[in-house]
């Protein structure tokens, strides 16, 4: 299969702090990576070293067959990552930050599908109020549909559960599997969800001290589904070494 | 930390501390300019004996230290009340005495750099009586304009944070804004008028013209509130598009935005409140009298308040970067 994105000991450092140090990870199109690990294992400043917006201290990030440091552009090109919450401008409506992003995607106007994911997470009827007034879950579902929009072939998602109800989150799950499972589109998603992770990833990953710690497969993943006595977090207790 | 003190000061203190040098002047740099401002504008009857300058200057001081003052109190102020620090069982009256502390320090520096500043511009000037009056005018500017702001701001507080409703413009021009990176110019446009809002908006059109001292004719007095007015609006616009397009770069720094298209879209808005500004600025200068001098001042104005556009030029360099 060929890799959509290819790190090749990626290092990220936060002045004398290494968050990152030597990730090397390849997804190829189609796949469902999970990335899992304890809270400041670096799973965050993975996703946005991969989106390009960390400085990178070494290594090198590949995207479709693009140096995102030499063409950054069109490996962006290839790129969704969902917004952080905080980080959505206040003063703008949500219907103007999607047309915003659509424009940053040399998009004429927000995609209808898009809007269809957005009526899906029943967030239309509020698309035209200012995301100063947005609650939590409301911000996220935004943030998620900024990552989605121009359906770019690789996900970004960090924590995107985290606000949503459980009727959005049960929606938003079944959209991204059915995008993975059509072949095209390939997600990372960074989560400390084990179920998630174990019933609808095809590999999940360990971040642990700057380091992937440990990686399950697709046939692992199926054994501790089949298996009563087996579990993720069984296996992430153990790898972690508590 | 004693209980008629704010908590959240110690925190601010040390994230100064942590700053550093950048932090300082960012606090320091408006009211650097504005205290450099009043003295240059003083300096023209020192030296020129013009007549117009002193009167020019202590508007400038009480405009900009209400500007200055209204602004920082009440983002301090919406900070503490509704950021981390807003459910702290703070003493009560501890806000109000913290943040009054600040302004009455800041004040006091204030008055004693204007203070030097002005002795040390007049020294060999010939027209050094005006120095009693531009010592009078300009720290008793500073002290009203600081207190209104303080009483305004202290009063307003509570409500501060749903004070900031945008209202469509009065005449909508779809076209000014940008299709490559539509809504970037109402961002900037918005951060602008929220700004401005803090800044006491046409608040100050009141404050200025009761403060003109008796003497100038009316054009004088239209003059120089135009030419306040507009400098300031000026200033003011520019750093907040500077900012929306700072924060609009680093927020679409996962996608594939064009340096061109994000520099073209970030300066469209600024460009054109600067041209709008430059209107009532040069109708002020001709009005003075003294039509080359007051458009040279104006140039310098604007030449002074464009300084944001190397912001946006930095931080549209690499879409994605914190500028």
């Amino acid at each position: 299969m060929t890799a959509l994105l290819r790190t090749t000991g990626l290092r990220v450092a936060y002045g004398d702090m290494r968050v990152l140090d030597g990730i090397d990870l390849e997804i190829a199109r189609g796949e469902f990576v999970a990335l899992v690990g304890p809270n400041g294992a670096g799973k965050t400043t993975l996703l946005h070293a991969v989106a390009g917006t960390a400085p990178l201290c070494g290594g090198n990030v590949d995207i479709a067959g693009h140096d995102l440091a030499k063409a950054p552009r069109a490996a962006k090109q290839a790129i969704g990552l969902a917004i952080d919450p905080p980080s959505l401008p206040a003063l703008l409506t949500g219907r103007e930050c999607l047309a915003l992003f659509a424009g940053a995607r040399g998009l004429p106007a927000i995609p209808q599908a898009t809007l269809a994911l957005g009526e899906t997470l029943s967030l239309i009827p509020v698309l035209d109020r200012r995301i100063a007034s947005y609650s939590l879950g409301m911000r996220q579902k935004l943030g998620i549909l900024l990552g989605l929009i121009g359906e770019p072939p690789l996900l970004l998602l960090d924590e995107p559960f985290n606000g949503l109800d459980p009727r959005s989150a049960l929606a938003f799950k079944s959209h991204i599997v059915a995008l993975v499972a059509k072949g095209d589109t390939s997600v990372l998603l960074a989560t400390h969800s084990l179920d998630m992770a174990e019933h609808h990833a095809t590999r999940v990953v360990l971040l642990m001290d700057s380091y992937v710690r440990r990686s399950w497969d697709a046939d692992e993943l199926a054994a501790m589904r089949e298996h009563p006595g087996l579990s993720l977090e069984k296996a992430m207790a153990d790898a972690c070494g508590s | 930390m004693s209980a008629l003190w704010h908590p959240a000061i110690r925190a601010d203190w040390l994230v100064l501390q942590r700053t550093g040098a950048v932090a300082f002047v960012r606090i320091i740099g408006v009211p650097a300019l504005l205290l450099a401002g009043c003295v240059a504008l003083a300096c023209g009857d020192f030296y020129g004996g013009y007549g117009w300058c002193l009167a020019a200057s202590t508007l400038l001081a009480l405009g900009g230290s209400y500007a200055i003052a209204h602004a920082r109190l009440l983002e301090a102020l919406e900070r503490w009340r509704f950021g981390w620090c807003g459910a702290l069982p703070v003493a009560r009256g501890a806000t109000a005495a913290t943040l009054l502390l600040v302004t009455a320090v800041a004040l006091l520096v204030l008055l004693a750099l204007v203070t030097a500043l002005l002795l040390a511009v007049s020294v060999s000037a010939p027209h050094r009586a005006d120095l009693a009056y531009a010592l009078a005018g300009i720290d008793f500017a500073l002290v009203v304009g600081a207190a209104t702001a303080a009483v305004r701001a202290l009063h307003a507080g509570a409500r501060a944070r749903h004070a900031d409703g945008i209202r469509e413009p009065l005449f909508a021009l779809p076209w000014l804004n940008d299709p490559r990176l539509p809504h970037l110019f109402d961002w900037q446009r918005r951060a602008a008028l929220v700004r401005w809002r803090r800044g006491g908006s046409f608040v100050m059109v009141g404050v200025v013209l009761a403060a003109v001292p008796d003497g100038p004719s009316i054009p004088m007095v239209v003059a120089l509130v135009l030419l306040v007015l507009s400098w300031s609006w000026l200033a003011m616009a520019m750093r907040a598009s500077a900012d929306a397009a700072a924060a609009a770069t680093c927020l679409l720094g996962a996608t594939p935005l064009a340096v061109d298209c994000a520099r073209m879209a970030s300066f469209r808005y600024p460009a054109i409140a600067a041209s709008c500004a430059v209107v009532p600025m040069i109708a002020g200068a001709m009005l003075t009298g003294h039509g080359a001098i007051a458009l040279a001042w104006a140039a310098c104005a604007v030449a002074v308040s464009a300084w944001p556009f190397l912001r946006i030029l930095r931080a549209t360099r690499r879409p994605g970067r914190p500028a």
